[in-house]
């Protein structure tokens, strides 16, 4: 096991336990002690996301995900915020292709409020939502799409490699946010369904993590969440199997009033939770993860034709991941060189695997991700939810990094050859025309009194 | 039949006993060649935070050089030496670590975040690469064409473009504030290796970089990795320019970016105020959180929950320039992006959330959830050892006494809403604020002319 070279597993991981329970109407409770900081995380998973959205509908998860902080029996209009903050926490929700997660972290002598909080709208948000909620949010979630995707330089090459890696009807074929066409279609009772089908307790993690008294919790969890019914009305998503690779080349050239011309790229990759998707990842980083990467040697440093160039993995549990490819150009630099560069630099990789040293930096560079995701209690409940509800086993959290130092060059090597080729992706091109024309998405934009305004 | 006639509702809980927690204490100590080290033991924190701030301001780049800060900040990753560029990125990156530097008007931050087991070993190329940088003439070439690169990036990104035209508006020419921190295209191109090492040797040594140490640290022998890694560094720095204030022009008037076809149209609305010793700071920070901290506070809940304009309005408050004599500066602002058709009756509303605060003040409900929030809030914000390396630096930087991010939750909760209100009040006057807006002109200029806010003047996007 190559191994001896990266830190020890324990170095990630510590003594993190944690314990699986279940209620009786289903809801699944995951308790994670640890008591160095006076804070409590709760986090909560709800097995829906834009994959089980239908024709027509999209954005409807992450529209949902709004209304959800928009008042319950108990909690008038913005008092989820109100309350949680006025308690000294922090909180957010999101919405991806597989799930919708909400999360608070508190100070530990406030963690029963956020439980209730949790409870009160998971049982009760049908008694408070109404019009004058759903028409604020639609134009809240609208400037959001606004924003994030449509005022900025580049901002829809992700939803236009997505519907192109994912074919049309595919249930990855759109992105979270949704179309406007979409989120201006969705009606009260569109949103009520959605509630009524996909947020019961069966179909939910709660994750609590940090200053926790385990046994005090699970009461809580008990008398709070205990009396909501559950409910089977839940329709599974649209079936995603898809062939591993794509099959063919699929380009696409966009001419738009964009800053420099870019090469964007993306593959279908292994299933999140096989070997072969931790084999990938580490790939991936070797590629195109940080500043000793090949195609950061050969297209910043050496051809000098890129000012960046770097891959990303989205992984996905229900459909192939995606490896997403982005290189700015630099100065005049033509696509075509590029394309070039990188396809020598990905059948050298497919026939020679990493370098024992790539290898060993791609995985302390992962284990290093690792570190940085459990070092905060949300970071920790949000990773034992994600097991939970995809894998099945929370605990499979604290493993990670050992499956990941666990791949070997070869497997590396084999999936590159396998996945990163000319006919298994999807290109976008970026050409700018001067002026004249024209992943998650979540509840708040964040707060951060330092942040302020950059020239 | 409602959901809530079968689920049991119970009455909402009361928090219990408030555990103790307070910001950690930095121990000071220092290394025989002049280097001053502030380090916090955070158990459990197994990636260690390790900062240091060089006194090199923007403002002691040669004119016309204009950049040359980031330049050799970047420069610093990019080999020494011991190794080339490429082997220095490929070492870093064995460790698991990551080195920034960052060129800013107060001086230039590194940052190195390591797992604990490689520490020692991320100290040393750190050192290296402030004791013996290549400043290699083919990658100063390259970095300097990267940042030209880059500089048709941040025009297109609407924020940056608008501080851009903020600072420009409220700060002279002849203030290095006025201008982009990382350099123009015109500046940028003159910069070369030589430049480089001279603002290298002119600015960068031990005696001018306090450093700070962040993490789970008992099972280190910090001392040893210190001192055979940053206590090899010698040379001396120059002592960074007496700091002497700005005219500020803040005069209201508003200048629209055009940007033809724009969805939206980007809000950065400011002026200056006093750095963080101002003895009324809490009270600032207090009352500018009540205006605009989240998504209950006033501007959200006007623009955002009722109106739905905007994904979110914040106001904000950065540190330009601090020193121990209260003479700094600080950007005071109210950020965000509303949809171009409603920008008008944004702004419109904007204002009037700013009069009716400045003719009624905060309510005590108000002011009591703000102090709760940011007092409460502490210990999970400072949960990591890079967010306590990073205020603890900014402690620093900012010429603040150690313990003031411990005393400062106590001083908030001293403060009263009467005070907070005239902090806001006085941070953000209605009367006394400069608008950019990015944006299309055609739509936005004529309604943003009706609201009598200042004069209207239209720049080229």
């Amino acid at each position: 096991m190559p191994m001896g070279h990266t830190a020890i597993p324990q170095d990630t991981a510590g003594a993190l336990t944690a314990t699986e329970h279940r209620l009786a109407n289903g809801l699944r409770v995951v308790l994670s002690e640890d008591h160095l900081t006076p804070v409590a995380a709760v986090c909560l998973w709800y097995d829906v996301g834009s994959r089980h959205e239908v024709q027509g509908r999209t954005g409807l998860a992450h529209l949902f995900e709004h209304l959800m902080f928009q008042g319950s029996a108990q909690v008038k209009g913005n008092g989820h915020f109100e309350l949680i903050q006025g308690a000294g926490g922090s909180l957010n929700g999101t919405t991806s292709f597989e799930r919708t997660n909400y999360f608070e972290t508190m100070p530990a002598h406030q963690l029963e409020l956020a439980l209730w909080l949790e409870a009160d709208r998971m049982g009760t948000l049908l008694t408070a939502l109404d019009d004058e909620s759903m028409e604020n949010q639609r134009d809240v979630v609208k400037n959001e799409r606004r924003q994030r995707y449509d005022n900025v330089p580049y901002g829809t090459a992700f939803e236009r490699l997505t519907a192109m890696v994912y074919p049309a009807g595919h249930p990855y074929h759109h992105t979270p946010i949704g179309s406007m066409a979409d989120l201006d279609a969705a009606s009260l009772e569109d949103a009520r369904e959605f509630f009524r089908t996909y947020y019961a307790p069966n179909n939910a993690v709660l994750a609590v993590v940090g200053d926790i008294d385990p046994e005090q919790v699970l009461a809580w969890a008990d008398k709070y969440f205990g009396s909501i019914p559950s409910h089977d009305g839940k329709r599974p998503p649209r079936d995603g199997t898809l062939p591993l690779t794509i099959g063919e080349e699929l380009r696409e050239v966009i001419r738009e009033d964009v800053p420099a011309r870019a090469l964007m790229a993306a593959y279908r990759l292994p299933h999140d939770g096989t070997r072969e998707a931790d084999a990938a990842d580490l790939a991936l980083t070797a590629l195109g993860g940080g500043e000793s990467s090949r195609l950061h040697n050969r297209l910043v440093r050496r051809d000098r034709t890129a000012v960046s160039a770097g891959f990303g993995l989205l992984r996905l549990a229900g459909a192939p991941s995606m490896g997403w490819l982005d290189v700015k150009t630099s100065g005049d630099a033509e696509v075509a060189d590029i394309e070039r560069a990188l396809d020598e630099e990905l059948a050298r990789f497919a026939e020679e695997g990493p370098t024992p040293e790539e290898m060993e930096r791609a995985q302390a560079q992962l284990e290093r991700e690792w570190l940085d995701r459990l070092a905060t209690v949300g970071g920790r409940a949000d990773e034992l939810c994600r097991y939970a509800v995809l894998f099945g086993d929370p605990t499979l959290a604290f493993t990670a990094v050992r499956r990941v130092l666990e791949v070997t060059a070869e497997e590396v090597r084999a999936v590159a050859a396998a996945q990163l080729r000319p006919d298994n992706r999807a290109v976008l091109v970026y050409e700018p025309t001067g002026p004249a024309e024209g992943a998650e998405e979540t509840t708040e934009s964040t707060d951060s009194e330092t942040e302020g305004a950059d020239q | 039949m409602t959901d809530a006639d079968t689920m049991r509702l119970h009455p909402r809980p009361a928090g219990g006993e408030p555990r103790p927690w307070a910001f950690p204490a930095p121990e000071r100590g220092g290394l025989p060649n002049g280097l001053t080290v502030l380090r916090s033991h955070r158990p459990g924190q197994r990636v260690i935070a390790v900062e240091l701030n060089l006194t090199a301001p923007l403002e002691t780049e040669p004119q016309g050089q204009e950049g040359v800060a980031t330049i050799m900040a970047r420069a610093l990753n990019e080999g020494t030496d011991k190794h080339s560029a490429e082997e220095f990125a490929a070492e870093l990156e064995r460790c698991g670590a990551t080195l920034d530097a960052h060129a800013d008007h107060a001086g230039l931050r590194v940052s190195l975040e390591v797992p604990a087991s490689r520490l020692t070993k991320a100290l040393g190329l750190l050192a290296d690469a402030l004791r013996a940088p290549a400043f290699a003439e083919s990658e100063i070439e390259r970095l300097v064409r990267n940042r030209l690169d880059e500089i048709p990036h941040e025009l297109a990104d609407p924020g940056r473009r608008a501080a851009m035209a903020l600072y420009a508006a409220l700060f002279p020419a002849e203030s290095r504030m006025s201008r982009p921190r990382s350099g123009t295209a015109e500046t940028v191109g003159r910069i070369d290796a030589k430049a480089v090492r001279a603002f290298y040797d002119a600015h960068i040594g031990p005696a001018a970089a306090p450093a700070v140490v962040v993490g789970d640290l008992p099972g280190i022998d910090l001392d040893a990795a210190l001192k055979e890694t940053l206590g090899t560094w010698t040379g001396s720095a120059a002592e960074p320019p007496v700091w002497s204030p700005a005219d500020v022009n803040d005069t209201p008037r508003v200048i629209v970016v055009d940007r033809p076809g724009a969805v939206q149209t980007q809000l950065l609305i400011g002026r200056t105020g006093g750095d963080r010793h101002d003895p009324l700071y809490p009270a600032r920070r207090l009352g500018i959180y009540c205006l605009g901290g989240t998504i209950t506070s006033r501007l959200d809940r006007v623009l955002r929950e009722e109106k739905g304009y905007t994904y979110g309005i914040r106001a904000f408050s950065q540190v330009l320039r601090s020193s121990a004599d209260g003479t700094g500066l600080a950007l005071l602002g109210i950020r965000g992006s509303v949809a171009t058709d409603v920008t008008g009756p944004a702004l419109a509303d904007l204002w009037q959330v700013l009069r009716t605060l400045a003719a009624e003040g905060l309510t005590d409900e108000e002011r009591d959830a703000a102090v709760q929030y940011l007092v409460g809030v502490a210990p999970l914000s400072f949960e990591t050892a890079a967010a306590v390396a990073g205020t603890l630096a900014n402690q620093v930087e900012e010429e603040l006494p150690d313990d003031f991010q411990a005393r400062l939750y106590a001083r908030l909760a001293e403060t009263g809403t009467v005070e907070a209100s005239a902090a806001v009040v006085r941070a953000l006057p209605a009367d006394g604020l400069v608008t950019v807006l990015v944006g299309d002109a055609e739509k936005i200029a004529g309604p943003v002319r009706d609201l009598g806010i200042g004069e209207v003047t239209v720049v080229a996007g």
